[in-house]
């Protein structure tokens, strides 16, 4: 049994480094679309304090609304620029209809309006799009498709064109929204309402656009989740269910850091996979990833509650 | 001769009970499921289903005289709706159409107090087969231990004797996914393959890189797929991405979805998957789903979605509730049947080839008939293969080695009983077989 936990999954490694590679590079594409999706979450609760149950449909509403419009004849990047603008549309509707009447209320009750938004969109999206699973126009968008075949090693090691369009997309994302909170005065604004609501507002900054700008921005990183996603396997409501993998991923890096869910992302996309080909299939019959995540993130909130990366919150009683 | 007085009966019944039927209907409700992460591939099931009975509806008037309410009680795959679905539509159904192996195994043990049949055609609990356990439960035309003992014959027949190969399980951790086991175990001990399973989460089910890594490390001869939903076009994708070849790849019939198979196209060609239904667009049945339903504008479905093996096997399984309704309304001599007449209905269906055509049903379904004894009724089935665009026939009938399971099939339902206890059992049935 020791030699099954310590000895025989490095053996195996060392053995099979080309599968080795695989299995990291399943990980860090898995690793990439967790922060994506977590990315999500942070922005808005940075600039709310909302935890945002509405970010897995978001996903699908965006992918849905692309494949819809191009479906309806509109060529692949007008159908990009105009889900863009639904989304921005949704973002003004969330902020005028739902979140400036619950102004000062308790957090729980935003957070119960947005299970409320996550069912709309659900009766909204079927109405519109129907249920049915669809094709992701990842072609006529240009993204390649087949793959690289290396011989890391003398074994094989395949790199799917479509995945690495992700991961560099992905980054490129990353790389934008950090440029942007960091360097644009509406970012910095973004980041004054994470520190501290009542100074920023005192400044001028303004609740009702940054809320916009944020789920706007989220919005975005949903379309780009759901082409990702679904070039993967289908556009349908079951890309929802993929958002619950962003639910550890912001436990351990802290629900109010982007460095948090990047790297908190990563690490559970890399560990996830490595343990369940190393020590979950071999040891207990797979399927670990379902539990692998959480478990790990409760391990490191027993030391660091507030996560990797979140902040310290110390209140006086 | 005895069809055409089956025929000619139901067409008395409908005039002499025309007047009284004007009010009379029978509620069939149907435990769907357009919502969810499971909508996709229930949609054209539901809507074949939907479709059959409003041509019989428009058509004929509904069945001898009395109309079929089919009701939709939409439970989005969730068990717990589905029971909630069961106990608001349970007071005046004459039947229930559970529609997921989870809800079958929980309303199971109600449908007995109860007493309301269970059509769960192709799905459910495979032991339901012992018509003297589950006195009201049906899941003709074949169960999933038929299913897995076919997949089983046909890689013999094709590649030759299974000793010392590998056959990878992949299939949806749920109790749907683990049904085929005890039967895949056998074969696996008597015929000396090995057997890998390898389950999917839920949450897992379009993200199966490590299933598909495992796969890969562990070389399989064959991998057999016990998918549902959103894990079928998972499973294909990652098939292809890694170069496993597809005739090695087998599904089971609820993995056997076009718009799954839409998603890789050529590269899909070669995978395979058993099935009890088959689309026939030349069936007479299809012309007239066209002109009464569709151009009608009563149906939900679209042209692409018709021609699907989904949508065909929902015209199918309305097509055997509806021929056992004609049953009992002919024996009972009315026309408002109620849910313990229909169970007689269920368990005397006799579908032969000459039925099947009067149905204008040619192809569509392999001929089978059940007994008080025999809920399944076992017709065997066809393996289909994606030939990059469509599902095509790639054998002829298979046909399960029932005998080979049966000891399975008893004891299993004699356990269930015995867990279930005090469990109400069909004695007259069993005391005749």
């Amino acid at each position: 049994m020791l030699n099954d936990i310590f000895i025989a999954p490095f053996v195996d490694m060392v053995e099979a480094p080309d599968f080795l590679m695989q299995v990291l590079w399943e990980g860090l594409v898995s690793g990439i679309l967790y922060a994506l999706i977590a990315l999500g979450f942070v922005l808005i609760f940075r600039s709310s304090r909302i935890f945002n149950f509405a970010q897995g449909i978001m996903v699908v509403f965006a992918a849905l609304t692309l494949v819809g419009l191009f479906a309806m004849g509109i060529p692949a990047w007008i159908s990009v620029g105009l889900t863009l603008g639904v989304m921005f549309v949704l973002a003004v509707a969330i902020e005028r209809v739902v979140l400036r009447p619950l102004v000062g209320q308790p957090d729980i009750i935003l957070f119960m309006a947005t299970i409320g938004i996550t069912l709309f969109l659900i009766g909204f999206g079927e109405t519109i799009f129907g249920g049915e699973n669809k094709v992701m126009i990842t072609e006529e968008l240009g993204i390649p498709t087949g793959d690289t075949v290396l011989e890391p090693f003398g074994g094989l090691l395949i790199l799917q064109h479509l995945d690495i369009t992700v991961v560099v997309v992905a980054t490129l994302l990353v790389l934008a929204l950090l440029a942007f909170l960091n360097y644009t005065q509406m970012g910095r604004a973004i980041r004054a309402l994470g520190d501290d609501h009542q100074a920023a507002l005192s400044v001028g900054i303004s609740l009702q656009t940054i809320w916009v700008l944020v789920w706007f921005i989220a919005g975005i990183i949903a379309l780009v989740t759901g082409i990702a996603w679904g070039a993967r396997a289908g556009v349908s409501f079951a890309l929802e269910v993929i958002a619950y993998k962003a639910l550890p991923v912001l436990m351990l890096g802290g629900l109010e850091s982007i460095t948090g869910a990047i790297v908190g992302g990563l690490m559970i996309g890399i560990l996830e996979k490595l343990f369940e080909i190393y020590w979950g299939q071999p040891l207990l019959g797979g399927n670990t990833e379902t539990w692998f995540a959480f478990v790990l993130a409760l391990i490191v909130l027993l030391f660091r509650p507030q996560g990797l990366f979140g902040e310290r919150i110390i209140e006086r009683v | 001769m005895k069809h055409f007085t089956k025929l000619a009966t139901a067409a008395a019944l409908g005039t002499v009970l025309g007047t009284a039927a004007i009010a009379q209907e029978l509620y069939t409700p149907n435990l769907a499921y357009r919502t969810g992460p499971f909508a996709a591939t229930g949609i054209p099931l539901m809507n074949g289903q939907a479709d059959y009975m409003t041509l019989l509806n428009e058509r004929d008037g509904g069945i001898g005289g009395a109309k079929i309410d089919f009701e939709e009680c939409e439970t989005g795959y969730s068990t717990e709706k589905g029971v909630e679905c069961y106990e608001k539509t349970k007071g005046t159904a004459i039947v229930t159409q559970p529609w997921s192996t989870g809800i079958t195994l929980q309303v199971l043990p109600k449908t007995n107090v109860d007493e309301i049949p269970i059509l769960a055609p192709g799905y459910g609990f495979s032991p339901m087969a012992d018509g003297t356990v589950f006195q009201w439960a049906f899941n003709m035309p074949a169960g999933y231990w038929d299913a897995a003992d076919m997949i089983v014959q046909y890689l013999e027949n094709e590649g030759g004797s299974l000793d010392g190969k590998k056959i990878a399980f992949l299939h949806l951790d749920h109790p749907f996914g683990k049904e085929p086991l005890p039967v895949l175990e056998m074969h696996a001990e008597g015929k000396g393959f090995e057997l890998l399973p390898i389950p999917v989460g839920l949450k897992e089910m379009q993200n199966q890189s490590a299933q598909w890594l495992q796969i890969r490390r562990e070389r399989p001869d064959y991998v057999v797929m016990w998918g549902w939903g959103a894990m079928n076009a998972g499973a294909i994708t990652e098939a292809v991405k890694t170069k496993f070849p597809m005739e090695n790849f087998i599904g089971v019939w609820w993995a056997g979805h076009d718009a799954d198979l839409k998603l890789v196209g050529e590269d899909g060609k070669g995978y395979k998957s058993i099935s009890w239904s088959f689309p026939n667009m030349d069936a007479p049945v299809m012309k007239e789903i066209k002109e009464r339903v569709i151009d009608a504008g009563l149906s939900q479905t679209n042209e692409e979605e018709m021609q699907g093996v989904f949508y065909g096997r929902g015209l199918v399984m309305s097509a055997i509730l509806a021929e056992a309704i004609a049953n009992a309304q002919e024996n009972f001599g009315t026309a408002e049947i109620d849910a313990t007449q229909l169970r007689w209905g269920l368990e005397n269906i006799n579908l032969t080839e000459e039925r099947i055509a009067e149905l204008g049903m040619e192809g569509m379904v392999p001929p089978f008939s059940t007994s008080c004894a025999n809920h399944t009724g076992h017709s065997g089935g066809w393996m289909l293969e994606w030939d990059g665009s469509k599902f095509v026939k790639a054998s002829d009938l298979l046909m399960p080695n029932v005998e080979g399971y049966s000891d399975l099939i008893e004891s299993a339902a004699a356990e269930y009983a015995e867990s279930n206890a005090p469990w109400d059992m069909n004695e007259e049935c069993s005391a005749t077989n």
